[in-house]
């Protein structure tokens, strides 16, 4: 009964938080100071399509109705709200009008999920064994090696990480593609291992950068708890080294660690910016932030929308996970 | 698991990561990434970045992309332009636009024989009257509204011939439906085709087009286009004019960020780049021998732009509703100190309102120089300092600089007329005779306020206006007044441009490649376009009011570009816009748009100047013919 009260409210919280973010989301670019149709005019004159000004403002007009932001703000809210959950249509693109900002996500978020799913989980089990075995056994040579690694490469910027491998790995010694491109039928063995191959060297750059985070943060906390009495209790018992580092140590110290793991699993719908920039990776972050850039609130709408979505469930099952990975909080 | 085990595993992964690449790795020196022979495919630089719906080739679209390859290469228009000559020249037309009445409302329009869509039909003026109807009965596209304000009615005479009815005088029809500047959005669409599909939906892809190449693959994430040549390419507008075109294959690519583009010239992967900047071109230059600029020497950038820089105010708007304040402005400015603070001197100086490109340049601004060096104030001051050139080469001699022009002439072509005096205490003199006080070396307004300038920018894109605005503030900081920088995104830059809510900004309108610039200068400067402020505008955005100029334009409105009195009204407009002074225009653009010429030969350059580099530009495919393959690539 007292689980069944905790669902319902989590799932409500879930909805207000949802609901809250979208409304967010709505107003925040209307009230920026820039506008999608001057921005699209601009794009269109700063290429060097100068037109004489009848032509401008016939083309302003036309613009603005065709991008439906002639009705008032509360008229555009309700039909964002109608379109967003009874049609999950986010209408079109305005900077790519008109084509539909789910079309243009859908075909941005796999290559995103790909990269950062994998990259982040690779990172993550990488991370905490190395950060384990630094703990629980720190007098290892290799543990300590793994450890100075990890401390050494954590506090370089991405960017510089990022850059260090393009030269490395495109310039100096062109092992990896300088260009992204994929070819192939979709899920051919030539469009999977033209992916892999284009998509070896960003994932590589995040799994570097994430890993050290989770070595120290694994570390800190296998070392505290290797010092609890449970854990002498185990190996007085006579249990044996792996078992204490894993079902005593591990299972305890990796709590957290799923916590902030399923956090940063929501957070990679918002994509990786900086990577899809220096990897000309196609992806959610660019397409969001040149949706800022030129105001392309429809496209705003619907990647922050999604992404909104995505840490919102993620929350949630992670909270009703919990009970499942620790018994105390089952009991409470 | 045991050691043997262990490297067992190690094999198996090993060999499975090689059998993984070796499918995509291909070599590069025979054959691009896209499968086509390297030594046969021109790559060219994606201006824009990556392209998000690649498959929405429809020209008449709002958020289609034109600028990679599709006007280029797929659509050729009506009339073209030729920026070294300076003149438009027929197309798809057979002949210039033929004026049937004195009012310029009825025109005869003759397209050429033999010509046909990419897809083998030919291409008549069904198709022209096609597509005026489509466009007309469209609202959904946006030049929908501006051809409806152009065309009433045409008649077809025959296959090849049709009469123009309009709706207002338009003695620049070549202009209005044609290229004057990048490209026209009227782009012929084939009637067969477009007839069965509803036109405001139509995703148009493959596109079948007019030009010498078809659109043949694209990546599906928008990073690159291929296009090929046509086989009959004998029956396009190009191959009629200019003859066969070189590159089998032309491939609009998108690598990212400038490094990786200076990474790909050196390595040979890219032959054609849009724009970079002069630190990029030093790196390509050293990185790779066969890497040229539009100058073999210094400057090596390319100075025709059709786009000029400088500095405008919100002239509706005290101070700068003051023509003196506005002058004084100019005469706080040191051009050498901001030239060489934005592009290290490599810019052609303009003080007129139509840019300094070449034609352009031999039209006005030589002409009208010793003019401009007799001009003067009411009380004789004489403001034009026209030893610029020689002055700044003089800078760049003493930097050590090498390769510069020894006579006057040859140094004014390349670094323009001149400009402005830096005279600070002229401006001192003018500005305190409006009212304004010098207080411990800070400027106060007349009603005693501190003056404090913001100077709106670009910030992630156009580099040269936007190291413009902080060399003019540091200048004006210099005299005295609390000048600072707001640099913009995009959206931003431009809504407060057209809504005019700014107090200066580095902007560009100044603009043009052919002497007749009346349209251009009518949409910045005509009274007729002021809004209120708050309010976008459809031209005039800086809220300029000046009968005198209106008057001029109004005048030359009536002339079509070869009469005889066009140039010298356009003159004595330029005359008119010196005394008035309405913004700062101050260098022409500098563009470093280099080649790669490792596999190619017949590049333009300076030297072989049969067109300028505009490789975004819908002219681009007259450059086809001119580009050929190196006998030993």
């Amino acid at each position: 009964m007292q689980f069944a009260k905790f669902v319902v409210s989590r799932v409500i919280t879930y909805v207000l938080v949802i609901w809250i973010g979208i409304t967010v989301v709505f107003f925040v670019p209307r009230f920026m100071p820039s506008d999608p149709v001057e921005s699209m005019l601009g794009r269109i004159m700063s290429q060097g399509a100068y037109m004489e000004a009848e032509q401008v403002e016939a083309m302003r007009a036309t613009l603005t109705q065709a991008f439906g932001l002639e009705g008032s703000l509360a008229d555009q809210y309700f039909g964002f709200l109608h379109r967003t959950f009874l049609s999950r249509d986010f209408g079109p693109s305005l900077s790519m009008f008109p084509t539909p900002v789910n079309e243009l996500i859908g075909r941005a978020l796999p290559w995103t999920l790909a990269l950062l799913l994998t990259s982040t989980i690779i990172s993550w089990i990488v991370g905490n064994i190395i950060g384990l075995l630094s703990g629980y056994k720190s007098r290892w040579l290799s543990s300590r090696a793994l450890e100075v690694i990890a401390i050494l490469v954590y506090p370089i910027p991405y960017y510089i990480t990022a850059l260090i491998l393009i030269i490395l790995f495109i310039h100096i010694n062109p092992i990896f593609p300088l260009f992204f491109s994929v070819r192939g039928d979709a899920w051919s063995w030539e469009f999977i291992s033209s992916a892999v191959y284009n998509s070896v060297l960003p994932a590589l750059s995040i799994v570097i950068v994430g890993f050290g985070w989770w070595v120290l943060s694994m570390k800190a906390l296998a070392s505290s708890i290797s010092e609890e009495d449970f854990v002498y209790f185990a190996k007085l018992k006579g249990a044996g080294e792996g078992r204490i580092m894993t079902a005593y140590v591990l299972r305890n110290a990796i709590l957290p660690q799923v916590t902030v793991l399923a956090l940063q699993i929501g957070a990679i719908f918002n994509g990786a910016l900086i990577t899809e920039i220096l990897f000309s990776y196609p992806g959610l972050g660019t397409m969001t932030y040149n949706a800022v850039l030129q105001a392309d609130y429809n496209l705003l709408m619907g990647t922050i929308t999604i992404s909104i979505i995505a840490v919102a469930s993620s929350t949630l099952i992670i909270d009703l996970l919990y009970p499942v990975f620790d018994p105390r909080i089952r009991q409470r | 698991m045991s050691r043997s085990n262990s490297k067992i595993l190690f094999a198996v992964l090993l060999f499975a990561l090689l059998a993984l690449f070796s499918s995509a790795l291909v070599s590069a020196q025979d054959m691009t990434e896209v499968g086509t022979p390297r030594a046969s495919t021109l790559i060219v630089d994606q201006l824009g970045g990556r392209i998000n719906n690649p498959t929405q080739t429809n020209p008449y679209q709002a958020g289609t992309h034109m600028s990679a390859g599709l006007h280029q290469l797929v659509y050729s228009t009506l009339w073209e332009i030729n920026t070294a000559t300076g003149e438009q020249f027929p197309a798809l037309a057979a002949e210039m636009p033929e004026a049937l009445n004195d009012d310029y409302t009825s025109f005869r329009v003759t397209l050429r024989e033999n010509l046909r869509w990419s897809d083998g039909e030919p291409i008549s003026t069904a198709d022209m009257a096609f597509n005026i109807d489509m466009i007309l009965n469209t609202p959904e596209f946006p030049y929908s509204g501006f051809l409806s304000q152009v065309i009433d009615n045409y008649e077809v005479v025959d296959d090849h011939t049709i009469i123009l009815n309009l709706k207002r005088s338009e003695p620049r029809l070549a202009y209005t439906l044609g290229v004057h500047i990048w490209g026209d959005n009227f782009r012929m669409v084939p009637k067969h085709i477009w007839e069965n599909e509803d036109p405001a939906t139509f995703q148009n892809y493959p596109p079948v087009g007019s030009g010498p190449y078809t659109m043949t693959d694209v990546d599906p994430n928008g990073n690159w286009f291929l296009y090929t040549k046509r086989e009959d390419w004998q029956h396009t507008d190009v191959g009629q004019i200019f003859g066969e075109p070189g590159p089998e294959y032309v491939l609009f690519r998108f690598y990212g960020t400038e490094e990786r583009r200076i990474i790909a010239g050196i390595q040979n992967q890219l032959d054609i780049f849009t724009d970079i900047s002069p630190e990029a071109w030093d790196i390509l230059r050293d990185g790779n021998p066969n890497a040229r600029a539009w100058h073999a020497n210094f400057p090596y950038a390319n100075f025709d732009d059709p786009c000029e820089r400088g500095i405008i105010f919100a002239n509706s708007q005290p101070p700068w509703d003051n023509q003196n304040v506005r002058w004084a402005m100019a005469l706080a400015t040191d051009i050498k100190s901001v030239g060489l603070a934005t592009f290290a001197g490599i810019l052609r100086v303009s003080p007129l309102a139509v840019p300094p490109v070449q034609v352009i340049h031999d039209a006005f601004h030589k002409p009208m120089r010793d003019w401009m060096t007799e001009f003067a104030f009411e009380d004789g001051y004489q403001p034009f300092d026209p030893n610029y050139a020689v002055d700044i080469a003089a800078i760049l001699a003493e930097q050590g600089v090498e390769g510069l022009p020894e006579s006057e002439e040859a140094l004014v072509d390349l670094f323009g007329v001149g400009w402005w005096k830096h005279d600070p205490a002229k401006a001192t003199e003018m500005l305190q005779a409006e009212g304004f006080t010098l207080q411990d070396g800070a400027w106060h307004m007349p009603d005693g306020s501190a003056w404090q300038i913001t100077i709106n920018s670009p910030s992630n894109f156009e580099v040269q206006s936007q190291r413009l605005a902080f060399a003019v503030a540091d200048n004006w900081r210099d005299f005295g007044i609390d000048a600072t920088v707001q640099q913009m995104d995009g959206g931003t830059f431009w809504s407060n441009y057209n809504n005019g809510t700014f107090d200066a900004g580095s902007y560009w309108p100044g603009c043009g490649a052919l002497p007749d610039s009346w349209d251009l200068l009518d949409a910045f400067w005509h009274k007729r376009h002021i809004v209120p402020i708050g309010q976008p505008a459809p031209g005039n955005a800086m809220r300029y009011e000046s009968d005198a100029l209106s008057d001029i334009l109004d005048q030359i409105a009536e002339l079509p570009s070869d009469h005889p009195d066009t140039i010298p009204l356009l003159t004595e407009f330029e005359k008119q816009f010196i005394v008035e002074r309405p913004w700062l225009p101050m260098f022409g653009t500098s563009k470093f748009v280099p080649v790669v010429t490792t596999y190619w030969d017949g590049m333009p350059t300076a030297d072989n100047f049969y067109e300028g580099p505009w490789w975004w530009w819908s002219l681009f495919k007259y450059h086809m013919p001119f580009i050929q393959p190196k006998a030993d690539s």
